[in-house]
């Protein structure tokens, strides 16, 4: 057969586009499963993390993940007890710089008080605003009063705000932008609840 | 056909016609993903799988392919490799995954690639083209791995993530941005090019 005819080019084309697209369909499915099952974790280890349980064995995470939170509703408000205390977990999703960031925020159910918070995933600069999920950044939310206004980040001195009673932390220096778009998806979350609680 | 020995083609790669600092192709993910070691080693390996083994199916099926579909066809079988990249990244590293985000994907678009499957593989037997593909591949990490060395250790204070300078260090915001891997590219570039013409030379 003419290698240049008209027909062999089509079933060529034909046949290579099968044999290619249908290997990939056989490894997509053999992985789905596992790829499934890693972003499970990731929301797991993120709830843990907020409420100050980090566990970083997968199988442990996803066993203390289900009984501390029962019937977890990714979209709403979850509620737990942790250490005798009530808290209050959301996953939240907000816009970034440059795109959307999703984490947990675990707050007390008073809403006076912010538990922990972690980041799932952002698409930040590498370096400067993907610093917010960096351990000093979450962590001086650990504990953090929240005031009437919530929370504010400020334009700090490169440092870490100290102070739980202030309803302050500290931005990332050279990420002003991020900084300040994780503030207002907080102040958000934190608006959000506070309309729940009161129902 | 052209006949090239293996010991050649290694020296083109690495040296006299580097893809990076030579034929200047591939330069999107040299400023992109550069700004941390651990990514860097992942990506590059990831390039020379990509090149090597698209390479080889190139050449397998250079007798089959039709002269004015084969563009399409080389694209088809890298696209492929780097899908398969792809999937094994979000199932077994899912961390490395998150981490290099889209620019496993954008490995369809790098140059280097395209550029040896037509170059090299449509002309030169299956076994050569995979030595071609490894090689250019490997030129392609020699550079960015240099780069990724200078701009972690003096943007972030570390390497692969184990803090290096002390506390005291104060770490160059200039280098985690793409504009530095500008900056050493067109270094080593210079420094690349005055090497070789001083052998010239000589």
């Amino acid at each position: 057969m003419n290698k240049e005819s008209f027909l062999y080019v089509v079933i060529f084309t034909f046949i290579v586009a099968f044999v290619f697209v249908f290997i990939i369909a056989l490894a997509d499915g053999a992985t789905a499963e596992r790829v499934a099952r890693n972003r499970e974790l990731v929301t797991a280890q993120a709830f843990l993390n907020s409420i100050g349980k980090s566990e970083e064995d997968g199988l442990k995470a996803l066993d203390e993940f289900n009984t501390i939170f029962k019937d977890v509703d990714a979209e709403g408000v979850n509620r737990a007890v942790v250490n005798g205390r009530d808290v209050i977990v959301k996953q939240f999703q907000g816009n970034g710089l440059w795109g959307t960031i999703t984490g947990v925020l675990a707050v007390d159910s008073s809403l006076s008080q912010i538990i922990g918070l972690d980041v799932i995933s952002h698409s930040e600069t590498p370096g400067l605003g993907g610093r917010i999920e960096e351990d000093w950044f979450k962590d001086q939310f650990r504990g953090e009063q929240i005031g009437p206004d919530g929370i504010t980040v400020r334009k700090g001195e490169g440092g870490v705000d100290d102070d739980k009673a202030n309803s302050i932390v500290d931005g990332i220096t050279g990420a002003s932008l991020t900084s300040d778009a994780m503030e207002v998806i907080i102040n958000n979350e934190i608006e959000y609840l506070r309309q729940e609680v009161a129902k | 056909m052209s006949s090239e020995t293996p010991a050649a083609v290694l020296k083109k790669n690495l040296w006299t016609d580097n893809p990076i600092f030579v034929q200047i192709l591939g330069i999107c993910s040299t400023l992109a993903v550069t700004n941390n070691l651990t990514n860097t080693l992942i990506m590059t390996v990831a390039v020379i799988f990509v090149t090597g083994l698209s390479n080889t199916t190139v050449s397998l099926l250079k007798t089959l392919i039709p002269r004015k579909v084969r563009m399409i066809v080389q694209t088809l079988i890298i696209a492929f490799y780097v899908i398969i990249v792809d999937i094994a990244l979000r199932a077994y590293m899912p961390e490395i995954s998150k981490a290099l985000g889209p620019y496993v994907g954008l490995i369809i678009t790098n140059c280097i690639i395209m550029g040896r499957a037509e170059a090299f593989a449509q002309s030169n037997p299956p076994v050569l083209a995979l030595w071609d593909g490894i090689t250019s591949g490997a030129g392609y990490m020699g550079v960015l791995v240099l780069i990724a060395i200078i701009r972690e250790l003096l943007g972030a204070g570390s390497l692969m993530g184990y803090q290096i300078f002390g506390e005291g260090f104060t770490t160059w915001t200039i280098m985690v941005m793409p504009p530095s891997a500008f900056f050493l590219l067109g270094s080593i570039i210079w420094a690349a090019k005055t090497i070789m013409f001083k052998k010239e030379e000589a």
